[in-house]
């Protein structure tokens, strides 16, 4: 061993020599595989079979929502004028009207064809589902960062929240949509006038508890800016909790808009919706069933998919479970 | 802690006060007024200046604007004058006619008078000119009129609802100089053989009495006035419709109050606790039947009260949602992933995803056709019966969202130290979960308890629309549908103060269970 190991100094050049830049960076390198947050939340998406199954789900249907009424043309007054049309059996209709698709599942109390009402509905529904989504989610998620950021503005915010939220929120919803009038603009108005204060409020919290983190703490004593450690330290932190709230939202506005337009607030007659098919539908469900159950089947195939394809979003985009 | 809720209270009261304001605004200033004459009968057979007029006193009676009568005004400065005789004097009869010449009606001194006193408090004025045919003649409904006209403020129609909110009944309330005894004295009751207070020149005769209904002693002294209803209930408070008893009259063995004391007994359904006092001429028959000016009277029925209706409903389904909620709750989250819990997740996810008129048409459906049980509320031959379906059908969301948040809180518990500490400590697994885990995680549940309770007040509107239920449920929905401002005010005011009450309820409810917990800020961890 001994003489293996010369450490006088005359022979200091083979103890050390100079590395090239290339060498350089890859003895830098850390083995552990490279994590990437995406990557891991769509590894352990796809991991469950549930999962693919109602991705392809959510497929079909947006297909069946965006796609299928640009071939099925909807009218709900289109054979208001014939009497004779109205509450037909799937089997009387298809041999009153020759149609085989459109009438497979009879026509509805004014003569309008189920099947491709469901279809229609089902568009009204998903883009007024999307659309306030995306609207409170947007202004409550911005809204909320910065209420939970600033103690300043909390006091003055708080009080606000507290006499909105005080208010059952059907009631708000009625009486906007009593003063606006009903139709899909305002029943956007009355999900989104006060929707998003919901939203900031839940995310305030969240953003206050990792706000005290030590890490942020730690940033913050470095002199990061506000907005970088809003957009880099707390939001990605969040990103299941987002998704998580997306996934209880989305079905809830689909969900709601099928009780106001049953209570005879939401859409107007001519636009085509599922809570108005089900509310011409239930006083008669008995006598005839297929004007009822289809909507009813639609309502709750759309709610339940989107539903557990944000749990098991949310489930995945939990960082805890990207450990092998 | 007294100061706390103090200062909650105060909050709770001034965010009413806004929320009031809020809906007030809504309702009468950015709503076509115009919408209510849109099923009105009356105003299409109206034509000319007449429908103009109509308009104006149903917006009146609406409480959207007040005003004053030129008619009225004359009539009321020469009945001063002249008393009883007026309308025989010629100077009234020139005076009244004066608006039925556009041109002239403006020198008329009585027409200055009357423009003169209404220059201020804001009015404006309003003239309907007089329609005439070309031969002279006026068109039907044509006559000219003059009108002062002002429109109410929100503060004054806060201001007003505010002071009218709560009257207590005096022995002045009744306007008739013939009752001369006026008074509020102890009596016994002949009606329940039990004292009550009785009153003279009150508006109702029994003020506090005792009767075999729940709860035993009722009072018609102190009077909440939410709201007058105009299109869905003429003229009705809207307290007392939702207080009175709905159903079938329910006539029994009663005696008129001049047959008191005789053997003389009818089957009736009339409520003598309800007498109230009748200002116009009595009838031949009502002096025969009664004693004195009390005479008008409401029926006793066999259903509850609107409210009551839905009230038991809804304490039953949140008592139900309770008992089995907790438990399965607490299975589900004992074996995650085990058969109980995918069986409960799935029911969780069923009732999340399909939207109530689906599940509760089903479950009617299942229920009807396995057990009998009657369908719609009025066709129950048992009384009892009516209810069990809606109450199960209300039973459903409760027991889902309890499982839900029951298995959430229980299974954050079992991963804490405390846990591992009283499994380390050798405590049996029944003892960690009945004794630790439960409780702490009861402590999130207990804050929603006294809201379940208290906002089953406000009914359910899809299980009493299914079932027929005479419920509060629908009020809204229908109050919106009828454009009845009054009502929607009232209910406002109604739902948000319970929901005002239950989360303050909550809170304290949360604070004596977890003494961990301390609401107000001078007293332990709060920042």
């Amino acid at each position: 061993m001994a003489e293996n190991i010369n450490l006088s100094p005359e022979n200091e050049d083979e103890l050390f020599r100079f590395l090239r830049d290339d060498e350089r960076a890859s003895s830098e390198k850390i083995v552990a595989p490279r994590y990437s947050y995406w990557r891991s939340v769509f590894r352990v998406f796809f991991r469950k079979k549930l999962n693919i199954f109602l991705i392809v789900a959510f497929v079909l249907l947006l297909i069946s929502a965006f796609v299928l009424p640009l071939f099925f043309e909807y009218n709900t007054m289109e054979n208001v004028a014939d009497a004779t049309t109205y509450s037909l059996r799937p089997s009387e209709a298809i041999a009153r009207f020759g149609d085989p698709v459109k009438y497979c599942l009879g026509t509805g109390p004014m003569g309008n064809s189920i099947f491709y009402g469901i279809f229609a509905s089902a568009r009204t529904s998903l883009s007024l589902a999307f659309l306030c989504a995306a609207i409170n989610m947007t202004i409550g998620i911005a809204l909320g960062a910065f209420w939970g950021y600033s103690k300043k503005a909390d006091g003055i915010i708080l009080a606000i929240y507290n006499i909105v939220a005080n208010v059952p929120s059907l009631l708000l919803q009625a009486v906007l949509i009593y003063v606006i009038g009903s139709g899909f603009k305002s029943l956007v108005i009355a999900f989104t006038m006060f929707g998003w204060f919901y939203v900031a409020y839940f995310f305030r919290m969240q953003v206050m508890i990792i706000r005290d983190r030590e890490y942020s703490l730690a940033s913050r004593c470095l002199g990061t800016p506000l907005y970088r450690i809003v957009s880099k330290n707390i939001l990605p932190f969040l990103t299941s909790v987002i998704v998580t709230l997306l996934a209880s939202e989305i079905p809830g506005y689909v969900n709601s808009e099928v009780f106001l337009s049953f209570a005879g607030l939401g859409l107007g007659a001519a636009v085509p919706s599922l809570g108005r098919m089900i509310q011409n539908a239930q006083s008669a469900f008995i006598t005839y069933p297929w004007q009822f159950w289809p909507p009813i089947f639609m309502a709750s195939a759309m709610t339940l998919v989107l539903y557990l394809l944000g749990q098991g979003l949310a489930d995945a985009s939990d960082p805890r479970t990207h450990m092998l | 802690m007294k100061r706390y809720i103090f200062k909650r209270v105060l909050f709770s009261i001034f965010s009413l006060l806004v929320v009031v304001v809020l809906v007030m605004i809504m309702c009468y200033s950015l709503i076509e007024k115009s919408a209510i004459f849109q099923t009105d009968d009356t105003w299409n057979k109206k034509s000319n200046n007449d429908r103009g007029i109509y308009e104006l006193v149903q917006y009146q009676k609406f409480g959207y604007l007040e005003f004053e009568d030129y008619t009225t005004f004359v009539k009321n400065k020469y009945m001063a004058l002249y008393g009883e005789d007026y309308h025989k004097d010629a100077e009234y009869l020139k005076d009244k006619v004066a608006v039925q010449d556009p041109e002239t009606f403006q020198q008329n001194p009585t027409v200055q008078e009357f423009v003169q006193k209404y220059s201020t408090g804001g009015y404006t004025f309003k003239y309907f000119e007089p329609m005439k045919y070309k031969s002279g003649k006026t068109k039907p409904g044509g006559n000219g009129y003059l009108l002062a006209v002002r429109d109410i403020s929100v503060w004054l129609r806060l201001s007003r609802y505010i002071t009218h909110f709560i009257t207590v009944e005096t022995t002045n309330d009744v306007k008739d100089e013939a009752l001369t005894d006026r008074y509020i004295r102890i009596e016994k009751d002949p009606y329940s053989n039990m004292p009550a207070v009785v009153g003279s020149g009150t508006q109702h005769k029994y003020l506090i009495y005792f009767d075999k209904k729940f709860p035993f002693i009722h009072q018609n002294w102190l009077h909440l006035n939410l709201g007058t209803s105009y299109t869905m209930y003429r003229g009705q408070e809207i307290s007392s419709v939702i207080k009175s008893p709905t159903g079938e009259l329910a006539p029994t063995r009663q005696q008129y109050p001049t047959f008191l004391g005789t053997d003389e007994y009818v089957d009736t359904a009339v409520d003598f606790h309800s007498l109230s006092y009748n200002s116009s001429e009595l009838s031949e028959v009502e002096l025969s039947q009664f004693t004195d000016k009390y005479t008008v009277y409401s029926y006793n029925r066999d259903g509850l009260s609107m409210l009551g209706n839905s009230f038991v409903m809804g304490v039953i389904a949140t008592i139900l949602g309770y008992l089995l909620g907790l438990p399965i709750g607490n299975l589900m989250a004992r074996k995650v992933d085990g058969i109980i819990d995918r069986i409960g997740n799935a029911f969780i996810v069923f009732i999340m995803a399909v939207p109530s008129v689906g599940y509760i048409f089903i479950f009617a459906a299942i229920m009807t056709k396995a057990f009998g049980l009657p369908y719609k509320f009025a066709n129950a031959q048992v009384k009892i019966l009516a209810y069990v379906l809606p109450t199960l059908s209300l039973t459903l969301p409760q027991l889902a969202n309890l499982m839900k948040w029951n298995r959430r809180y229980m299974i954050d518990q079992m991963n804490s130290d405390y846990v591992k500490f009283a499994r380390a400590e050798g405590l049996s697994e029944k003892e960690i979960y009945s004794i630790h885990i439960s409780r702490n995680a009861l402590i999130y549940i207990v804050h929603g308890i006294p809201a379940s309770i208290l906002m089953s007040l406000t009914g359910a509107f899809i299980t009493e629309t299914v079932y027929s239920v005479p419920g509060v449920g629908r009020l809204l929905i229908n109050s919106i549908g009828q454009h009845d401002n009054g009502v929607v005010v009232a209910l406002t005011v109604f739902y948000t103060s319970l929901s005002l009450i239950s989360v303050i309820l909550g809170d304290l409810l949360l604070a004596k269970v977890d003494p961990r917990i301390s609401l107000s800020a001078d007293k332990g961890g709060g920042r």
